[in-house]
């Protein structure tokens, strides 16, 4: 069942739109100019063929109106007036119209505003089952979302210039987690990027098509529809729209803190910047803010880590139904939150310019010793401001493994996180000539460890973890001292919201009683060289 | 060639002496920083540098000084050429006076001591600088400094970097050929001093011409491990500024590292080997480094590690000869084989 309701004003996102298709067919009638008769019969067919073989295995209404769109557009291409720019146009309008989906400024500055404190209310709001008859005493957001980090630096720089939100991604709560963050921050509204599934996913579309949303659809692997996104968000930037996207793409299949990030919208800070410095706008700055959340249990942590194993998921779009589509699931995942007081870690990470420089509260780039620095120079060559695609893309790289650093850093060592990964070390110590598809199939009801085991790798690991921390390379939930205290919050934390739990304690034995479970939680804690284990999900399935 | 660049060389040693006379003979204006006062002096004035390249007539457009402001000031291009141990400090000095649109390209051969940190990752950390490139292949400085014909490579991440510096380096005695594995080259320029002691002790002890070619092609064999385990790819060692200079600095007698592995085959201890050297072996550090980084990275280099073992474990090299012998013997090749990652079977 599908939620949709039009909001009647549209203006900006059509304006937004607009631009896009004007900047796009302006990019591809140049290449047709260099290159008559060819370029735009290029791209064009191009489109047709990466749309069509998309479609192959795509269902639904949406499908439908796609397939019978690229059918008159491949007629007009075949028809031999392949220069047609009128063509170009509304090949783009055609992407613009899916990716602006309801966008509109007003609406969603009010819906920011409006948002509620409780989740209760959001949910109330947002789910057309009434799932509030399902749920008593609903957990607030307020007491279990835990903010942290640069955000005073935040509130100051929405005010001097137009900012990214970068924020890791888990889960799909983690588009709700930040709605409310934003919400509780005081922040202006940010527009986001979000994938297709949570627009087709009942319990987030009306949320997401009345938030500021855009449509980003990984699916669409045609270059002219990448460069339309891309220009989308570069132009929302530019007339002040801040921004949240994930770098990450998806979310993380293994559980890990991101590993790579997608550069491609990454790059629309340069983008934006570069086109503020041209038009002389009064605050052309653009800063990217990362933001990491840590869930001590993660709604759809088994369909995430299955597709992980499965392999075939990796990279490729997301299945639309799993846990999250899923009301009973919801309510068990909520009420185990208030149930345990469960606090979800969401620390806002210090900020950078589009080239990686750190920035302070005043919007000024700084380099490593507080020097300040002028970022327009580097976009300077022989005197002026200069297009160098390759350049920028280098400098998107390097403000993407600044990124990463931070995510790692403001990684939050909880206590589910930790037991797992005691646990998993121990398995995989016991069987260490195992891969790890036979290591996760060999452990059955059956593999125990000793109490005792599991409390001297806990405490070992705790030490590690202390010195990491001292070291500014991870954070330790305040929970997360004695080894005792750490492996009962552990238990507890598995035992109320997974299906079957993750790892339980009979006596004087701990039993792993979900090992993809435990791998996708001990994930958490990989990169770090903990315990002196080597990467297992960095090494790729 | 094209338009002249202006150009700012960073360190008055013997090669960065050479490049600013390279540079300049090709028509372009080049400032030469150095902190000797003296040494500025005796360039502007007699356009000599006697300590560091003795004999070399430098060209007229080469300017030195001693204010780095001054020496960084207005140029498009800057080069750092000073020694790995005294990079970072130097970046510190650049970083007050570099800006964002300046292209950066360094020609030091070597990684800081126990972080192990390549110099463009220096650069990175120290300075506001970006556009980071590696100067890197087989040239000894006396030849490039007399004109002798020569390939080197300039590898960045960004064209312009390349593009630029091509320009100012090319000439017709030098071919300057582009890479983008700013982590190959780097790596092999630090590495490969590493074998070339190794390459000195094997020349000191006589064990012949066989047993020299059997060392140097599996130290290169070893540098490539290494090399791709930190993100290198393993072709660069294939190239100019693998075996390339590798071939140089271990046939060469004039190469500081080769002169170490000789004097410690005499059977000198290390100290007073590079007392006598009187200049920086880069391999003395690498070697440490290379040790260091096959312990976290587990990955076995034998060679590298009784070269390690020789400097600082004070085991003979004649000793480390006869253990290396009676290694087990695998594939020659073995890298073209696919590594099993660790979730496979």
């Amino acid at each position: 069942m599908r939620l949709e309701r039009r909001s009647g004003r549209n203006d900006e996102g059509v304006a937004v739109a607009e631009q896009v298709v004007g900047r796009i067919t302006a990019r591809v009638l140049a290449r047709e100019a260099g290159d008559p008769g060819h370029a735009i019969h290029e791209v064009i067919g191009e489109t047709v063929f990466h749309e069509r073989s998309r479609l192959e295995e795509a269902t639904g209404p949406r499908a439908d109106a796609d397939r019978a769109f690229y059918n008159l557009v491949a007629k007009r291409v075949h028809s031999g007036r392949t220069a047609d720019p009128a063509l170009v146009r509304e090949v783009v309008r055609h992407y613009t119209d899916e990716i602006r989906g309801h966008f509109d400024r007003r609406v969603y500055a009010v819906a920011t505003r409006a948002l509620p404190v409780g989740l209760s209310a959001l949910l109330n709001g947002l789910s057309p089952l009434h799932l509030v008859t399902h749920i008593r005493d609903l957990p607030s957001l307020e007491q279990n979302v835990v903010l942290d980090g640069e955000v005073e630096t935040l509130q100051s720089l929405v005010n001097v210039g137009t900012v990214i939100l970068a924020p890791t991604h888990a889960s799909n709560l983690d588009s709700l987690l930040l709605g409310f963050a934003i919400f509780r921050m005081g922040l202006p509204p940010f527009s986001y990027g979000a994938g297709l599934n949570l627009f087709t996913n009942p319990l987030t579309s009306f949320f997401m098509n009345h938030l500021g949303a855009y449509t980003v659809d990984r699916s669409k692997t045609d270059p002219l529809y990448r460069a339309t996104l891309k220009e989308f968000a570069t132009a929302l930037l530019e007339r002040g729209h801040h921004n949240l996207f994930f770098p990450g793409g998806t979310r993380s299949r293994s559980g890990a803190v991101e590993t790579h990030l997608k550069k491609g919208l990454l790059g629309t800070a340069i983008a934006a910047f570069k086109n503020n410095l041209r038009a002389r706008k009064a605050r052309p700055r653009i800063f990217v803010v990362p933001a990491t959340a840590t869930y001590p249990l993660v709604l759809e942590a088994k369909s995430l880590v299955d597709d992980f194993l499965e392999q075939t998921g990796k990279g490729r779009y997301v299945r639309s139904v799993d846990e999250f589509a899923m009301v009973r699931r919801w309510v068990d995942f909520l009420t185990g939150l208030l149930r345990l007081r469960l606090r979800i870690p969401l620390v806002i990470g210090k900020p950078f310019d589009p080239f990686g420089n750190d920035v302070d509260s005043s919007g000024t780039s700084r380099d490593t010793c507080g020097r300040p620095i002028d970022p327009s120079r580097y976009l300077v060559a022989d005197g002026a401001i200069a297009d160098d695609a390759a350049r920028d893309a280098e400098y998107t790289s390097g403000l993407a493994s600044r990124l990463l650093h931070v995510y790692q850093a403001d990684n939050v060592a909880l206590p589910s996180a930790i037991l797992a990964f005691a646990v998993f070390e121990l398995l995989r110590r016991r069987a260490p000539r195992l891969d790890l598809y036979r290591l996760l199939r060999t452990v059955g009801p059956e593999a125990t460890l000793p109490a005792s085991s599991v409390e001297a790798e806990v405490s070992a690991l705790l030490t590690e973890l202390r010195s990491l921390a001292r070291d500014g390379r991870i954070r330790i939930a305040e929970e997360s001292v004695e080894p005792d205290v750490v492996i009962r919050r552990g238990l507890e934390t598995f035992r109320t919201y997974h299906a079957v739990t993750v790892i339980d304690r009979r006596g004087d034995r701990f039993r792993v009683r979900d090992a993809n479970l435990a791998f996708y939680y001990r994930n958490r804690l990989e990169g770090y060289g903990l315990r002196g284990s080597g990467p297992i999900v960095g090494a790729g399935p | 060639m094209s338009d002249p660049i202006a150009v700012a060389v960073v360190g008055a040693g013997n090669w960065g002496t050479t490049l600013a006379h390279r540079i300049a003979s090709n028509g372009h204006s080049v400032a030469l920083w150095t902190r000797d006062a003296a040494a500025r002096d005796e360039i502007n004035a007699r356009r000599s540098n006697s300590r560091s390249v003795p004999g070399l007539v430098i060209a007229p457009n080469v300017r030195a000084v001693t204010d780095m402001a001054q020496a960084l000031a207005g140029a498009t291009l800057v080069l750092f050429v000073v020694p790995s141990q005294a990079f970072r400090a130097v970046c510190r000095i650049a970083a007050d006076s570099l800006s964002p649109e300046q292209l950066v390209i360094h020609a030091t051969k070597g990684l800081e001591q126990r972080s192990h940190r390549r110099m463009s990752e220096l650069l990175l950390e120290e300075t506001c600088a970006r556009q980071i490139g590696v100067l890197s292949g087989p040239n000894i400085a006396a030849e490039i400094a007399a004109g002798m014909p020569a390939g080197t490579v300039v590898a960045s991440h960004f064209p312009r970097v390349v593009r630029v510096g091509r320009q100012a380096l090319s000439s017709a005695r030098m071919m300057v050929f582009s890479a983008d594995d700013v982590v190959g080259v780097e790596l092999a320029g630090a590495f490969k001093n590493v074998v070339a002691i190794a390459a000195g002790m094997a020349a000191e002890l006589g064990v012949g011409e066989n047993a020299k070619a059997f060392l140097v092609t599996r130290g290169l064999a070893e540098m490539a491990r290494l090399g791709a385990a930190l993100g290198a790819r393993p072709l660069t060692f294939a190239g100019l500024t693998g075996v390339g200079d590798l071939t140089v600095t271990c046939a060469s007698g004039q190469s500081r590292n080769n002169r170490v592995g000789r004097a410690l085959a005499r059977g000198q201890a290390l100290p007073d080997a590079l007392r006598e050297l009187g200049m920086v072996a880069e391999g003395v550090y690498a070697s440490a480094a290379a040790h260091e980084l096959a312990a976290v990275h587990r990955i076995d280099l034998p060679l590298m590690e009784h070269v390690y073992r020789v400097l600082y474990e004070g085991q003979s090299p004649a000793a480390s000869v006869d253990e290396l012998m009676r290694l087990p013997a695998g594939d020659d090749v073995g890298a073209t084989r696919r590594a099993a990652s660790p979730l496979e079977g």
